[in-house]
């Protein structure tokens, strides 16, 4: 076997942070080499470096023995380089067969040789097992299918050389199981496939050689079968790592949130968005809400906060709020922390104590009378960024200036400081690095043993069989199973999510 | 498959106009002389779409078409009144692309919002021609500050033994003029219309109606047109794949102006004899239209721009035509309530039949429009469609939106 691919001592420097201090990687051809680091160690610029879309400080890169100087991505492309971007590259108004061939089409005089490009990615499609219609548009396609798509891209480009960037991300456990015999299939045919991610058993699951990388640089080699995922996490993390589990019944006798048969019809009239959810929620319980995104979870988180119109009833303490409004259930005590922490919970360009008004307009500390009062609003924005651990110079910063995981940490901290009887917490930890996910659960774990009820709804499997009390699958609208999460394994519920068991 | 079916609604839209010509004896809904008229009001603004069409599609909004219009209409005059109606033609193009490299400048390269570039271009042009005008006209060369010196017209031609016509001395029969005028149902007034859009027509409209399907042909097979479409798509996908977004969307802007200023150009030469201030009347705007109503297609543009010439056509020349084109909308509206009742929608249903209604018993109620009414019968007609038709119009996913270089970042 030979050396497909060798980073030596890559640097690169972002105005006041070091992405890469020392970072060496060496990957053979035919095998699967995992690069795994917690978010902001340094994976994805090492990545982007190689693929040509930043330039290193200093360092070389070989490929195939011979020393390179990438200027941009078709440099890269070029050399036999291939990326599978984590966020898909796609138009959805072209055909799969127009995304494949764009940028590199197949000419027949003056025109494009449809006939010649489709015969072409049929046969690779068929020699590497993605399975895929060409001629459909590709907003037509699930998930798992444009993944496919990104990567008869790749490999239609000629690349010998692919690199998956978090390609389990978004996918279901089932579709994962697809994407790895899809990488046995490029690894048998000699590929060099470089996999980043940070979920350790898909790594020792895929992975022949593992490369970890922390803080910038790389902290060790080994072989995949020399390891396990402890070993592995605590290279990752440098001590010990933290764990999604609670300990214990807290849950209380008194009923926190009921459900009567809350239902969404669609506009259209054709399926609900929710049909007849029921459960009931009690004081320090966690239920958790698993299901693919997509199938009602959003709609039921927006239900609960009266975002949206249904019909049935919420009862919030053995009272009916259907008729108040969303800040009246704010002022109640229900916190929401929201899927999307850009969009829905902060805004980016203004300063954190502005952000930390929202929800929280109607109240202490936030209102003396009729006028904001800034200064107790700095103070308490001050006082959660102590206790909450949120890591920026002060109050005036920018939401946009923070880490993924800080401003999720402040967004926490900012719905705790009211001490909510129930939280909303939509993927509370998702897209942060793993020390604000352990201190996000602990979080969590402490309100609930103070009584707090919390709705988990969560993309990550092992979070939701570790942190709730109780589980309720969501398919097409409607709670399709509940499970006990000490007796659920997540391969167990990823069937139950896909409707499979 | 495609092809026989928009023949079919063709066919069915003759055999209305036809029925309605019978019954309300306007004889110019069909006659041949409205089809001609009709053409030559189009074309301005199938070149106009078609100069949206390359723009949008490449991710540039082009409010703008209106001010290139108006560059190529004066250029067409400037240039053609000197240099004869071809060099006219060319100049007219080249202003357009002179207007649209603004609009590139601005919105590509500087990231200025796309509608505040394009109002700025059509302000900026007409005031601009109007500066230009005025110093010939003082300089003794124009014989007005609002207008230009006559141009030598571009010859006319038709259809080989179909629709009269010349070639080299040799005068061709006029078969379809012949069955017009026997006055046959539906088989005269198909005659009469297919005379009227195949005879007696400009070399300029000829190769105004062949850039549809050659646009077609650029956007939809080859390289060049599956880039440009991807810049309006999916930009940041596009750059990843080594596609110079930049470039596409300089390229698309700069067609989209040689288009537009191609029409203003038509305007000035063919459909006129020389450059008049106001010319161009909002055509650009129209063709933004007409290219919605397509669905940012060729070929859907070409039946926007159509339906235009017609109402246009028909209201310059027979103001009685317009009064019995009453009786079509009441059979489209009958026409949309079957459908929508087909689909299951009452609600919808019943209210085109309660619109049918109401315009039936207008058209006994009255004898006559009123004349302002005749002239916004165009535009009327533009908004109706596009009302009526509630497609699901489909815009380039990422058109309008500035885009920088390092998306990828």
């Amino acid at each position: 076997m030979s050396v497909a691919v060798e980073l030596r001592h890559i640097t690169k420097r972002f105005p006041g942070v070091i992405a890469n201090k020392d970072v060496s990687i060496k990957v053979e051809t035919g095998t699967v080499h995992a690069l795994v680091g917690e978010n902001g160690a340094g994976k994805s610029t090492v990545m982007k470096i190689l693929y040509g879309m930043q330039r290193p400080d200093s360092g070389e890169i070989l490929v195939n023995g011979k020393e390179v100087h990438f200027k941009n991505p078709n440099d890269a492309i070029e050399a036999g380089i291939g990326m599978v971007h984590q966020h898909f590259m796609l138009a959805d108004n072209f055909t799969v067969l127009e995304n494949i061939i764009l940028g590199s089409e197949p000419k027949h005089g003056a025109t494009i040789d449809f006939v010649g490009a489709r015969a072409k990615v049929v046969e690779m499609a068929a020699q590497y097992g993605l399975d895929i219609n060409p001629d459909v548009l590709v907003e037509e396609l699930g998930v798992g299918q444009r993944q496919r798509v990104e990567i008869l891209k790749v490999l239609f480009r000629g690349a010998n050389i692919l690199i998956f960037d978090e390609p389990t991300a978004v996918l279901v456990p089932q579709e994962v199981d697809d994407l790895f015999q899809a990488l046995e299939g490029l690894r048998a045919q000699g590929m060099a496939v470089i996999f980043i991610s940070h979920k350790l058993d898909e790594v020792l699951r895929v992975a022949d050689e593992v490369t970890v990388v922390r803080q910038g640089a790389t902290v060790a080699e080994v072989k995949s079968k020399d390891v396990t995922a402890r070993q592995l996490a605590e290279l990752m993390v440098g001590s010990e790592l933290p764990k999604p589990s609670t300990l214990g019944h807290t849950r209380r006798d008194e009923i926190t949130l009921a459900l009567k048969d809350v239902s969404i019809p669609t506009a259209t009239g054709s399926r609900d968005l929710l049909s007849n959810i029921t459960f009931n929620l009690h004081a320090g319980e966690v239920v958790g809400i698993a299901g693919v995104e997509g199938n009602g979870q959003a709609e039921l988180v927006e239900a609960i906060m009266g975002l949206r119109d249904y019909t049935g009833s919420i009862e919030f303490h053995g009272t009916s709020i259907d008729e108040l409004s969303v800040a009246d259930r704010h002022d109640l005590g229900i916190g929401l922390i929201p899927e999307d922490r850009q969009r829905q919970a902060l805004m980016m360009t203004s300063p954190l104590w502005e952000n930390r008004i929202l929800g929280h307009q109607r109240g202490k500390p936030v209102m003396r009378g009729f006028v904001i009062d800034k200064k107790a609003t700095i103070d308490s924005t001050r006082t959660i960024m102590q206790e909450f651990d949120v890591r920026a110079p002060g109050p005036d910063t920018l939401a946009a200036a923070l880490s993924g995981g800080n401003q999720q940490k402040f967004i926490v901290g900012r719905e705790m400081s009211k001490a909510p009887a129930l939280l909303v917490a939509s993927h509370p930890t998702r897209g942060v690095d793993v020390g604000a996910q352990g201190a996000i659960w602990d979080v969590l774990r402490k309100a609930r043993e103070k009584g707090m009820a919390i709705v988990l709804i969560s993309a990550d499997l092992e979070e939701l069989i570790g942190m709730s009390d109780r589980l309720l699958v969501m398919l097409r609208g409607a709670i399709t199973a509940e499970l006990d999460p000490a007796k659920t394994t997540p391969e167990q519920l990823g069937s139950a999510m896909t409707g499979a068991a | 498959m495609k092809a026989m079916k928009i023949l079919r609604y063709a066919t069915m839209l003759v055999f209305v106009l036809a029925s309605i010509r019978i019954i309300t004896g306007a004889s110019d809904l069909t006659s041949s002389g409205t089809a001609s008229a009709a053409l030559l009001l189009s074309v301005p603004i199938v070149l106009a779409a078609l100069g949206g069409l390359f723009s949008e599609r490449a991710g540039v909004v082009n409010i703008g078409l209106e001010g290139m219009m108006i560059m190529g209409a004066w250029a067409g005059g400037y240039i053609g009144s000197q240099h004869g109606p071809w060099a006219g033609l060319f100049a007219a193009m080249i202003f357009g692309s002179i207007g649209a490299l603004v609009h590139a400048i601005a919105t590509v390269t500087f990231g200025v919002d796309h509608v505040v570039s394009g109002v700025a271009i059509n302000i900026i042009a007409a005031g601009l021609v109007r500066y230009l005008s005025t110093l010939l006209y003082q300089g003794g060369s124009w014989p007005g500050p609002s207008q230009s010196p006559g141009i030598e017209s571009i010859s006319l031609n038709g259809l080989p033994v179909l629709s009269g016509g010349h070639y080299f001395g040799w005068k061709s029969p006029d078969l379809l003029g012949s069955i017009a005028n026997l006055n046959w149902f539906f088989v005269s007034d198909m005659a009469s219309i297919l005379r009227g859009l195949t005879g007696d027509v400009s070399y300029v409209t000829v190769v105004a109606i062949c850039f549809v399907p050659l646009a077609y042909f650029i956007l939809w097979r080859t390289a060049f047109g599956l880039r440009l479409r991807s810049a309006g798509e999916a930009p940041v996908a596009a750059e990843s794949l080594g596609v110079n977004v930049y470039a596409m969307k300089y390229a698309g802007v700069l067609i989209s102006g040689g288009f537009a200023g191609l029409g203003g150009g038509f305007l000035a030469i063919v459909a006129a004899s020389n450059y008049q201030e106001n010319q161009v009347a909002g055509r650009g705007y129209i063709g933004l239209a007409a290219l919605l109503f397509g669905n940012y297609r060729p070929g859907g543009l070409l039946a926007g721009a159509g339906l235009f010439g017609f109402a246009d056509a028909l209201q310059l020349r027979d103001s009685a035509a317009i009064h019995a084109l009453l009786l079509f909308i009441v059979a489209i509206l009958a026409f949309v309530a079957f459908r929508k009742f087909k689909a299951g929608k009452q609600m919808s249903a019943i209210l085109s039949i309660a619109a049918a209604g109401f315009t039936l018993w207008f058209y006994f109620a009255v004898d006559e429009l009123p004349g302002q009414l005749v002239t916004m019968t165009p535009y009327i007609a533009t908004i109706l469609v596009m009302a009526l038709a509630s497609q699901r119009l489909r815009m380039p996913a990422a058109d309008g939106i500035p885009y920088r270089r390092g998306g990828l970042r």
